[in-house]
């Protein structure tokens, strides 16, 4: 078995530690014996999104996020939606959360287009949420996701998406409705940086598993000693909860 | 009438400059009783009570300030060495007191009860964040600029944001010889506004002859968004830059270095032009990063109108801040304590250590306090993958901090043996540990870290008797 990802815009979407994702998932694929190749798609280069199983899509600066906007301008966002329509599966963390969504307004009123792909919007905010945080992972509600969110945008999810989670600590999409992130299809979309997979192994394994599974029908991930993991998690969970 | 009015005034101004100035004082003295140092409460209180108060002794002082992300405290000490070997009497803040209400103490104490300034110059590093109104307070006739990198995401927020920061410092010191680092490409657009003279220094060639693989915090152009080039690469996104869509270069430095000649693990060797002159040049420091540094308190001693043969000579035995590797031994066995806190710090304590072919000991100490900052996402942005390049070399790893199990991660992830790692959350225990060791220990602690770590070998060990 063999997985491409695909790290969309890493010169621009880097800021919060989000290549320690990518170190996870490469890892935890590399220990069971699993190829895989990371492939980086930065502003300019083209994507042909067929080439790849799995897309990874970090958050960023506002300065970044204008060269982002042109480069999204292009052929790149209808590859990027038909992907993720055609049940690609793809992790997206708060910035390129938002960028997913219909549009970010910021707090006075100015208002910029983004990709459309999933139903949801943001709205700046003056005051950042900003802490250590965790909520229920919908897809498995055994399991408790901790994370560090950083955002000055408030995200509502329209009907068309569920949230990734429920809040059990923080504020997640906008502080006010309890949800977290965004699924729709086979995407995962957070807040939750700092890095998320390391400490989260089994949202991890599950996004692995999910994209495996598109590529194979069928796809088993043998369980891997998670002492190191298990400590981390359960470390901050033990602080926050 | 008028007169005697006026004459009120001030006796009521100097009054209100006095209580403040005792108060304090005072508060200093209790703390310290109570061997608690290195607070805000002193100088908070005083500015309450007189917000004029640092403005009022900063008048008679003639001071450098040093700001940006990396290199604040190594090059103050840089420079107050110069200063001194120039022979101004000279004070300066501790690394902990560079917020406004640190530096007013710090002002304090060098002042008499009637706010007139014991000694006539200063050498202050100022937190970015900060550095606005205090600029604005000391009117420095020399302001150090730097860089400027992603660090304490959670509280200084984006590098442009610090960056305009810095700018607003400058604008409060119109009159200051402006001194900042050619090879950043985000620091030198401070020049765009300066209205006095400015003073370039970098580095004219690669530093690392092998380097950690990292993230550059400036790869677009801060002007136009093209895409930077570089003719070479000192490490982070310095080096010669050039956008090739609009022009956007490298200013030709002023001060600057030509060769790295030797870079031993106790200092480094370079050729240095300072005024038109090549010098050899011995910086007191090892670590390529202290390059920089020893640039940047160059190009400020020039400013301040020292000799560049001063300079060359101060450079060559000026004593390193606190953590920044510091050289003590504890039962026999040599420790350094080296302060990391952002991910470029980090990587360049990394470029330094994996570069050593002894066998050596770490232990790497991440809190995630406020002052830490409480997000530590940034150990993934760290190549800590070249830890586990150096095999053999590295004997243990102890871990510890309010983070250790997070850390114990990253380096599972960096393919470090989980069998060589160890966490210790207990400080003495973890000296104990380091003690024990054979081979010499790099302590590495984010600054909570070091300032519990410092206290407790204080304490314990009566550090300062065989501290360096």
């Amino acid at each position: 078995m063999k997985l491409n990802i695909c790290h969309l815009y890493p010169d621009l979407l880097n800021l919060y530690g989000d290549q320690g994702n990518i170190i996870c998932m490469k890892k935890r694929l590399e220990w069971r014996h699993i190829d895989v190749t990371v492939t980086l798609c930065g502003a300019g280069d083209p994507l042909n999104a067929g080439d790849y199983d799995l897309f990874f899509i970090g958050g960023g600066q506002d300065f970044e996020q204008e060269v982002l906007l042109d480069d999204l301008k292009g052929a790149k966002a209808q590859a990027v939606k038909s992907a993720i329509e055609d049940g690609k599966t793809m992790l997206a963390i708060c910035g390129g959360y938002q960028m997913l969504g219909h549009y970010y307004k910021t707090w006075d009123g100015k208002q910029m287009d983004y990709l459309g792909a999933l139903d949801l919007y943001t709205e700046g905010h003056p005051e950042r949420m900003i802490g250590n945080y965790v909520y229920t992972f919908a897809d498995d509600p055994s399991v408790k996701v901790v994370g560090f969110e950083n955002h000055s945008g408030k995200t509502y999810l329209g009907s068309g998406v569920s949230p990734m989670g429920t809040m059990l600590k923080g504020y997640g999409n906008n502080g006010e409705d309890g949800t977290e992130g965004a699924r729709y299809k086979n995407v995962f979309a957070t807040y939750s940086h700092g890095a998320l997979l390391p400490k989260n192994p089994k949202v991890c394994d599950l996004i692995l598993k999910t994209a495996l599974e598109y590529k194979y029908g069928h796809a088993e991930l043998s369980p891997l000693d998670d002492a190191a993991e298990t400590a981390a998690h359960d470390a901050m969970l033990g602080r926050l909860l | 009438m008028s007169f005697i009015h006026k004459s009120d005034k001030l006796t009521c101004m100097r009054l209100r400059t006095f209580i403040a100035l005792v108060t304090c004082r005072m508060i200093r003295r209790i703390l310290h009783l109570f061997g608690r140092g290195g607070t805000n409460l002193p100088g908070t209180v005083a500015l309450r009570i007189d917000k004029n108060l640092l403005k009022t002794l900063a008048e008679g002082v003639t001071a450098i300030a040093v700001t940006g992300t990396n290199g604040k405290t190594t090059t103050s000490h840089m420079i107050e060495q110069i200063l001194i070997d120039a022979g101004y009497d000279v004070f300066t803040n501790r690394a902990g007191a560079n917020l406004i209400s640190g530096i007013t103490a710090t002002y304090v104490e060098n002042a008499t009860l009637g706010g007139r300034p014991i000694k006539s110059a200063a050498v202050i590093e100022c937190d970015e964040a900060a550095f606005g109104a205090v600029s604005e307070a000391i009117s420095p006739k020399v302001i150090v600029a730097t860089n400027v990198f992603r660090d304490q995401l959670d509280r200084y927020g984006e590098v442009t944001h610090t960056l305009g920061k810095i700018r607003a410092g400058i604008a409060n010191s119109p009159k200051a010889t402006l001194c900042i680092n050619a090879d950043d490409s985000l620091i030198t657009t401070l020049a765009d506004n300066a209205e006095a003279e400015v003073v370039y220094y970098g580095v004219n060639v690669p530093i690392y002859k092998k380097r950690v693989h990292e993230i550059s915090d400036a790869p677009y152009c801060v002007r136009c968004h093209g895409i930077y080039r570089y003719d070479y690469v000192t490490f982070g996104h310095l080096g010669g830059f050039y956008c090739p869509n609009c022009g956007y270069k490298r200013h030709e430095p002023d001060v600057f270095v030509t060769e790295t000649v030797a870079m031993g693990s106790e200092n480094t060797d370079v050729r240095m032009v300072i005024a038109g002159r090549e010098y050899p040049v011995r910086i007191n420091l090892p670590g390529g990063y202290n390059i920089y540094n020893a640039c940047a308190a160059a190009a400020a001693g020039t400013a301040f109108g020292v000799e560049a043969e001063t300079i060359v000579h101060a450079l060559g035995h000026f004593t390193g801040g606190f953590g920044r590797m510091e050289k003590f031994t504890v039962d026999g066995t040599e420790m350094r304590m080296i302060l990391i806190k952002n991910p470029t710090a980090c990587n360049q304590v990394l470029n330094f250590l994996s570069n050593i072919e002894e066998p050596v000991a770490f232990s790497i100490v991440l809190n995630d306090r406020d002052a830490d900052s409480t997000d530590i996402s940034w150990i993934w942005d760290v190549d800590f993958e070249q830890i586990a390049k150096m095999g053999d070399h590295l004997k243990a790893l102890y871990l510890s901090g309010t983070r250790a199990e997070e850390m114990a991660m990253r380096l599972k992830y960096a393919d470090v043996p989980v069998g060589k790692m160890k966490i210790i959350k207990d400080d003495v225990k973890l000296i104990e540990a380091c003690a024990e060791s054979s081979y010499p220990v790099y302590l590495m602690p984010t600054y909570t870290a070091m300032i519990d770590l410092r206290r407790m070998l204080t304490k314990r060990y009566g550090l300062k008797a065989f501290w360096h």
